[in-house]
C-alpha cells in the first residue's frame, strides 16, 4: 500500500474506506469528499487536492491521508482516506490563581468543553496567559500545559487540559541608574519615565512595575527630553536589567549626552503659495535658538495632534492635501544646525465624489443637506472635521463610528472621493410610566420619533415600525390621573420645503382639570378647567456673524375655559380667558461635541414673548371699572349690593372682582422677557463646569389692567413642568419642593401665585462616568440660588434661597435622560425656622 | 422513523404550498425543513432539501435568508440540475431587498452583480429576459439617486454658498458616468440652471464668465433636446442671459 503519487494516472475508484480515529459517520465523510465509486479521477489530481483541502479546511483534522490500498487490472483504484480528529476538550483544570482569574483565563481563550485542542490553542494561551501578568509587573510568570488522554470507553478521542500557572511575584524595580548624564539629573530623567517608576512607598498611586514595551517607550521619552534641550546626538548607549533577587531588578541606563546644539538658518524649497514669512509665523522657530528637535517635527507635522497648527495642516486645510514636507539638515558646524525645508505642494485636491453610506433609514437629502464637503470644492481637512461633528450632533447616527474615508486619491487630477460611513442609531424615544405625583395616581404614555417621516405616512411599506428618515421629530404625549388630563402632539420639520434650515414647529395641546380636594383625595368632576392651546414657529439658523445663532419667531394661542372652577388664582370661577403670543428667541449655541455631555462651549437664549397691547385701542379705562354699573356687584335679581350682601345705592356700588376680572383677563394683555446663559468649562481631563444664570421678567403694558395670573414663573423643585394649566414656568431650584421658593417679602399664606421676576445662578461640576452611545452616565455635584419676586423695587440679585448637592444622571436612548439630585437647602422657605435641609429629585427627560 | 416522517410531510407541506399559494402551508413547511436540513447534509436527499428549503423562504418573501440558503445550495451542489433556478432565485432575492433609492444602496449593487453573474454563466437560461429587465431597473435606481443628491444641491444653492457649483460638478460627473440615462435631460438642464443661478449672483467681476458658461451648457442641452421638456424655462433664462451679457 501507499504507492507513490507521483505523475497523474487515471483510476476508476472502487471502494472508498474512511480509517483513523473519527466520531463521524464513515458514510458522511465520503459524501463530503463528494467521490463517489465508479467515477474516473486522476491520481495525483486536482480532484484529490481539492478534497484534501476542503477537509483541512474544516479544522476538524489534525492529519489527513489519502492511500491507494488496491489497484485492479482495469485501472479499478480502491482508496483509502486516514483523518486523524483533532481531539475534544472534555475538562480544564487551572492551577496557581484565584477562582475569579481561573474563570476569566478559562473564558478569554474560550476553553469551554468540546474546544479543539490544537497546538495552535496551546501556544495562543499560553502567551496569553504570559503577556497578560507581563503587563501587571509579573516578570517571571511561567505557564505550563499538558493534556492527557481521557481513557473513558464511551467517547473517544477527549483530552483533559492542565493550565499550570506559577504567577511568580511581581517585580519591582530597586533602582533605576543613570551613567554619563551631566546635563540633566537622575531624577530629572527618571522623571521623564512615565510608566516605569522606582519602587517608593510614597508614590501610592503608581505601582512600580517593569512591563517591557513601556520601558521601551520610557526610554524614548528620556532621548526626547534631550533633544528638546538641544541634545540631538543623546542617545542611550547600553542599558541593563540586573536581578537583585526574584522581587527586585534594578536597571541601569548609559547615556551619551553629546553637545548642546543650536538652529542656525532655515530655509524653505519649494513653496509657492505661501511666502518664506508666512511659513516663518507658523514654525515660529528661529535662527540661534537652542535646536529642539522634538518641537522642531511637531511644528512641521504634529502627529499627536491631528487639528494642530502646523506646516503641513497649513497646506492641508488650504486644499494642498497632497503636500510633502521633509526637513533636512543641510550644514553642521560647531554647534549650530542649517536647515533646509523642503516642499512639494502637489496639486491642489479638489472633492469629486461625495457618497455617503450605511444610511440604512435616514434619507439621502437629510444628511447631504448637512456636509460641507461638497464635489467640485477644495479639500479642506477642517470641513471634514466639521461635518463629521455635525452629523452626529444629528442624532441619527453612532457619532463614535463615523467615519469619513478618503477614496481614489488622484495627485495627477488633484481629485479625490470623499465616502462617509455612518451607522443608524436608534432615534426613537418611548415613555410609559405610571406612579404617584401630584396627589394621585399618574399614568403617561409618550412617543417620540426623532427621525420620523411625515411622506411616509401613507405609505405601508414604510412602516417599520414608523416611517423614518426625513429627519423630522413626531412626539406624542397623553398623560391622565385621577384629576387631570393632557394630551399633546408635535411636530418639527428642520427644513422646511427642503431648500432652506428652516425649521417649522407646531404642537397642539388639550388639557382638563378637574378641582381637586387635597383633604378627601377626590376629584370633583362637574368643575373644571380646560386649555386647549396650538403653537406655531419658524426657527432659523443664520450664517453671520457665527453660524450658531438661531432666530426664531412663533405664534401661541390658548383658550382657558373655566367651570365652576374657584381657587385663589381665579377669581371668576366660570369665564374664560385667551391667550394669543408672539414670542421672538434668539438663541447662540456652540456647546460641543456631545450634547448630553457638552465639553465646552456656551449657550445664551434669550426670548420675548408678546401680546397685542389691546389696551391702547380699544378704549377701555380698566381703572375704573368699579364704577361701571356692569361690573358692581348685584343679586340674582340685578340689585346693586355690597359685599356684605346688603342693598346699596349706586354711589356706594363696589366693583365686582369676578366681573372685573373676567374683563381684564378677557384676552390676555402682557410681555415676558427671558434670559439664560451656559457656560461649560473644560477643567481638567473630562472634567467640566456648568455656570448657569437665568433671569425672567413679566410685565404690563397697562399697569390698570395689570400683570395677569397665567404666565408666571414657579421657583424650586426639580423644574420638571409636569402639567402647566396656566402657562406657568417651573425652574428648578434643587434643595427645595417643587414650586415652593416665593418671593420672600409676600405675607405668609399667599403662596399659590407664581412671581412676576426671578433670578437664578448655578455653578456645577460634570465628571462622565460613561459616555457610550448606548448609556451615557454622569455624576455631578451644584451649588445654587435663586429668589423671586413680585415686583422690580423688590429686585435684590443677592438676596438668595441657596442649595448644595450631588447628583447622577443617566441617559439612554430608550428612555431619555434619567436622573436623582440631593439637595440641601441653606436657607428658610415657608414655616421653616432654619435652614430647610434635604430634598430628593428626580429627574425625568428633562433638558440636560 | 421521526425524521423520514417529517421529510414526507414537509415536502407535501410544500407542494401544497406551491399549489395553493398558501403562506400558512410554507410556513408549516418551513418550520419542518428547518429541523431536518442539518440531518440530511451530506446525505443524498440533501440536495433536494436544501433547494426546498431556500425556495420556502423565498416564497414566504423572506428574501434575506433566501438568498443566503440559494447561495449555500449552489456551493454545495455546484453540479445540480438546479443551479440555474438557484442563481437566478438568488439573483432575485437581491433584488427584492434592494432599497428605496434614497438611502444606502449596497444591497443594489449587491443585486446588480448577482444578476450580472446569474447573465454570464446562463447567457441561455429560462429568466434572462427578467433579470435583464431586473439589471436595468436597478441601475436606474442608482441613476436616479445620484441624479437627485445633484438636484437637491441645485435646491439648496441658495441656502448654502457652493452648493450651485457642487451641483454643476455632480451633473458633470452625472453626465459623463451615465450614458444613456433617462435623467440625462434633467441633469443637462440643472446642470445649465445652476450655472445661470450661480452666474446672476456673482460678483460683477466674475459674472460675465459665469454667464457663458451657462451659454455652453445651454447649448449642450439644445444639442441634444431641441425639443426638450425644459424647453420653456431654459429659453426664458436664455433671453435674461443675453440681456445681461450686453452690459459688458
Amino acid at each position: 500500500q501507499g504507492l507513490p503519487l507521483s505523475d497523474g494516472k487515471k483510476y476508476t475508484i472502487g471502494d472508498i474506506k474512511v480509517t483513523g480515529t473519527i466520531s463521524f459517520n464513515e458514510q458522511t465523510v465520503i459524501a463530503y469528499t463528494g467521490l463517489k465509486k465508479g467515477e474516473e479521477v486522476f491520481i495525483p489530481g486536482d480532484k484529490i487536492s481539492g478534497v484534501i483541502k476542503k477537509l483541512w479546511d474544516l479544522d476538524q483534522f489534525s492529519d489527513i491521508n489519502f492511500y491507494i490500498t488496491n489497484v485492479s487490472d482495469d485501472n479499478v483504484a480502491d482508496l483509502e482516506i486516514e483523518i486523524q480528529e483533532v481531539p475534544k476538550l472534555n475538562e480544564v483544570k487551572v492551577t496557581g490563581l484565584k477562582k475569579r482569574e481561573k474563570e476569566e483565563i478559562i473564558k478569554e481563550n474560550k476553553l469551554r468543553k468540546g474546544a479543539k485542542v490544537s497546538e495552535n490553542l496551546i501556544t495562543t494561551t499560553k502567551n496569553y496567559i504570559e503577556s497578560k501578568y507581563r503587563k501587571d509587573g509579573y516578570f517571571n510568570t511561567k505557564v505550563a500545559i499538558r493534556t492527557s488522554e481521557v481513557k473513558d470507553t464511551t467517547a473517544s478521542n477527549l483530552v483533559n487540559m492542565v493550565v499550570d500557572i506559577n504567577q511568580g511575584d511581581r517585580v519591582k524595580i530597586k533602582d533605576i541608574d543613570f551613567i554619563g548624564n551631566e546635563k540633566f539629573s537622575d531624577a530629572k530623567l527618571r522623571r521623564q519615565m512615565k510608566n516605569t517608576k522606582q519602587k517608593n512607598f510614597i508614590r501610592f498611586w503608581k505601582r512600580s512595575k517593569y512591563v517591557k514595551a513601556d520601558y521601551k517607550a520610557d526610554k524614548e521619552a528620556i532621548i526626547d527630553k534631550y533633544k528638546e534641550s538641544g541634545y540631538r546626538d543623546a542617545r542611550i548607549v547600553t542599558d541593563s536589567l540586573i536581578d537583585i533577587d526574584k522581587k527586585t531588578i534594578s536597571l541601569k541606563l548609559n547615556v551619551e549626552e553629546g553637545d548642546q546644539y543650536y538652529i542656525g538658518d532655515i530655509n524653505y524649497l519649494g513653496n509657492t503659495v505661501y511666502s518664506d514669512e508666512q511659513l516663518q509665523s507658523v514654525l515660529r522657530i528661529n535662527k540661534g535658538d537652542v535646536y529642539n528637535g522634538v518641537l522642531l517635527d511637531k511644528r512641521i507635522a504634529d502627529q499627536t495632534k491631528p487639528d494642530g497648527e502646523d506646516l503641513s495642516n497649513l497646506y492641508k486645510n488650504n486644499g494642498y492635501l497632497f503636500s510633502n514636507i521633509n526637513l533636512v539638515e543641510t550644514n553642521v558646524y560647531n554647534d549650530t544646525i542649517d536647515f533646509e525645508i523642503r516642499i512639494v505642494e502637489g496639486k491642489e485636491a479638489y472633492f469629486d465624489h461625495i457618497t455617503v453610506t450605511g444610511n440604512d433609514k435616514t434619507k439621502d437629502h437629510v444628511i447631504y443637506r448637512e456636509l460641507r464637503t461638497k464635489p467640485g470644492q477644495k479639500y479642506s481637512q477642517e470641513d471634514v472635521v466639521s461635518t463629521v461633528r455635525e452629523l452626529g450632533q444629528l442624532g441619527f447616527f453612532d457619532a463614535e463610528q463615523l467615519e469619513p474615508k478618503f477614496v481614489n486619491p488622484d495627485p495627477q487630477a488633484g481629485t479625490l472621493d470623499l465616502e462617509y460611513s455612518v451607522v443608524e442609531s436608534g432615534a426613537s424615544q418611548i415613555e410609559l410610566q405610571g406612579g404617584y405625583g401630584g396627589g394621585g395616581f399618574i399614568g403617561t404614555l409618550g412617543l417620540s420619533f426623532n427621525n420620523f417621516s411625515l411622506s411616509g405616512i401613507f405609505d405601508k411599506d414604510a412602516y417599520k415600525p414608523v416611517p423614518m428618515g426625513d429627519g423630522q421629530t413626531l412626539s406624542l404625549r397623553a398623560q391622565a390621573s385621577t384629576f387631570y388630563q393632557t394630551y399633546s402632539l408635535s411636530f418639527m420639520e428642520p427644513w422646511l420645503g427642503g431648500k432652506k434650515p428652516v425649521s417649522l414647529q407646531t404642537s397642539f395641546s388639550y388639557t382638563r382639570q378637574f378641582l381637586f380636594d387635597y383633604r378627601s383625595r377626590k376629584a370633583d368632576r362637574s368643575r373644571s378647567f380646560d386649555i386647549l392651546g396650538v403653537n406655531v414657529g419658524l426657527a432659523k439658523r443664520l450664517t453671520v456673524p457665527d453660524p450658531y445663532i438661531t432666530v426664531s419667531h412663533s405664534l401661541g394661542f390658548q383658550r382657558y375655559n373655566l367651570n365652576n372652577y374657584n381657587t385663589g388664582l381665579f377669581t371668576f370661577g366660570d369665564g374664560h380667558s385667551n391667550n394669543f403670543t408672539y414670542t421672538l428667541g434668539l438663541t447662540r449655541d456652540n456647546t460641543y461635541v456631545n450634547p448630553i455631555f457638552p465639553m465646552g462651549g456656551s449657550k445664551f437664549k434669550i426670548t420675548a414673548k408678546f401680546t397685542p397691547p389691546y389696551s391702547l385701542w380699544n378704549g377701555i379705562d380698566y381703572a375704573n371699572l368699579a364704577d361701571q354699573r356692569e361690573f358692581q356687584l348685584e343679586d340674582e335679581n340685578g340689585n346693586l349690593i355690597n359685599t356684605q350682601g346688603d342693598r346699596v345705592t349706586p354711589e356706594n356700588a363696589v366693583g365686582d372682582q369676578r366681573k372685573i376680572d373676567q374683563k381684564k383677563f378677557n384676552w390676555l394683555e402682557f410681555y415676558k422677557v427671558k434670559f439664560s446663559g451656559d457656560w461649560y468649562t473644560n477643567l481638567f481631563k473630562k472634567l467640566v463646569l456648568k455656570t448657569s444664570v437665568e433671569y425672567g421678567f413679566l410685565g404690563a403694558y397697562n399697569n390698570d389692567r395689570g400683570i395677569p395670573p397665567f404666565e408666571r414663573f414657579f421657583l424650586g423643585g426639580d423644574g420638571l413642568g409636569a402639567f402647566s394649566l396656566d402657562g406657568r414656568e417651573t425652574i428648578q431650584l434643587r434643595g427645595y419642593p417643587n414650586q415652593s421658593v416665593v418671593p420672600m417679602d409676600r405675607p405668609s399664606g399667599v403662596s399659590d401665585d407664581g412671581a412676576t421676576i426671578y433670578n437664578k445662578y448655578s455653578l456645577e461640576l460634570r465628571y462622565p462616568i460613561t459616555l457610550k452611545p448606548s448609556a451615557s452616565i454622569y455624576a455631578l455635584t451644584f451649588i445654587e440660588g435663586g429668589a423671586s419676586y413680585d415686583n422690580f423695587k423688590d429686585f435684590n440679585p443677592f438676596q438668595l434661597s441657596r442649595s448644595a448637592g450631588a447628583g447622577l444622571r443617566i441617559f439612554m436612548p430608550a428612555f431619555g435622560l434619567l436622573g436623582i439630585d440631593f439637595g440641601y437647602g441653606f436657607d428658610p422657605i415657608g414655616t421653616d425656622s432654619g435652614a430647610h435641609g434635604w430634598e430628593t429629585h428626580f429627574i425625568i427627560g428633562q433638558q440636560f | 422513523d421521526e425524521t423520514g416522517k417529517k421529510y414526507t410531510a414537509a415536502e407535501q407541506l410544500y407542494d401544497e404550498g406551491k399549489a395553493e399559494d398558501s403562506n400558512k402551508k410554507f410556513r408549516k413547511a418551513l418550520r419542518l425543513f428547518e429541523q431536518i436540513v442539518p440531518k440530511y447534509r451530506g446525505k443524498p436527499q440533501g440536495e433536494k432539501l436544501s433547494f426546498l428549503f431556500a425556495d420556502t423562504y423565498f416564497e414566504l418573501g423572506d428574501y434575506y435568508n433566501a438568498s443566503y440558503q440559494f447561495e449555500r445550495f449552489s456551493q454545495s451542489y455546484p453540479k445540480s440540475q438546479k443551479l440555474e433556478e438557484a442563481a437566478y432565485k438568488k439573483a432575485k432575492s437581491f433584488y427584492e431587498l434592494s432599497p428605496r433609492y434614497d438611502i444606502d444602496q449596497t444591497d443594489t449593487r449587491k443585486a446588480i452583480t448577482e444578476l450580472q453573474s446569474y447573465l454570464n454563466a446562463f447567457p441561455q437560461g429560462d429568466h434572462v429576459e427578467q433579470a435583464n429587465e431586473m439589471a436595468t431597473e436597478l441601475r436606474v435606481k442608482l441613476e436616479k439617486k445620484e441624479f437627485e443628491i445633484a438636484k437637491q444641491y441645485h435646491l439648496t444653492g441658495e441656502a448654502r454658498s457652493g452648493n450651485y457649483r457642487a451641483a454643476i460638478t455632480s451633473f458633470n460627473n452625472f453626465l459623463s458616468e451615465n450614458p444613456g440615462s433617462p435623467f440625462r435631460e434633467g441633469a443637462y438642464y440643472y446642470r445649465f440652471d445652476s450655472a445661470y443661478r450661480l452666474a446672476i449672483n456673482s460678483f460683477r467681476d466674475l459674472m460675465e464668465e459665469r454667464l457663458k458658461t451657462a451659454m455652453e451648457y445651454y447649448k449642450d442641452y439644445k444639442k441634444y433636446y431641441p425639443e426638450g421638456e425644459y424647453t420653456e424655462p431654459i429659453e426664458a433664462s436664455v433671453e435674461e442671459i443675453q440681456s445681461r451679457l450686453q452690459n459688458f
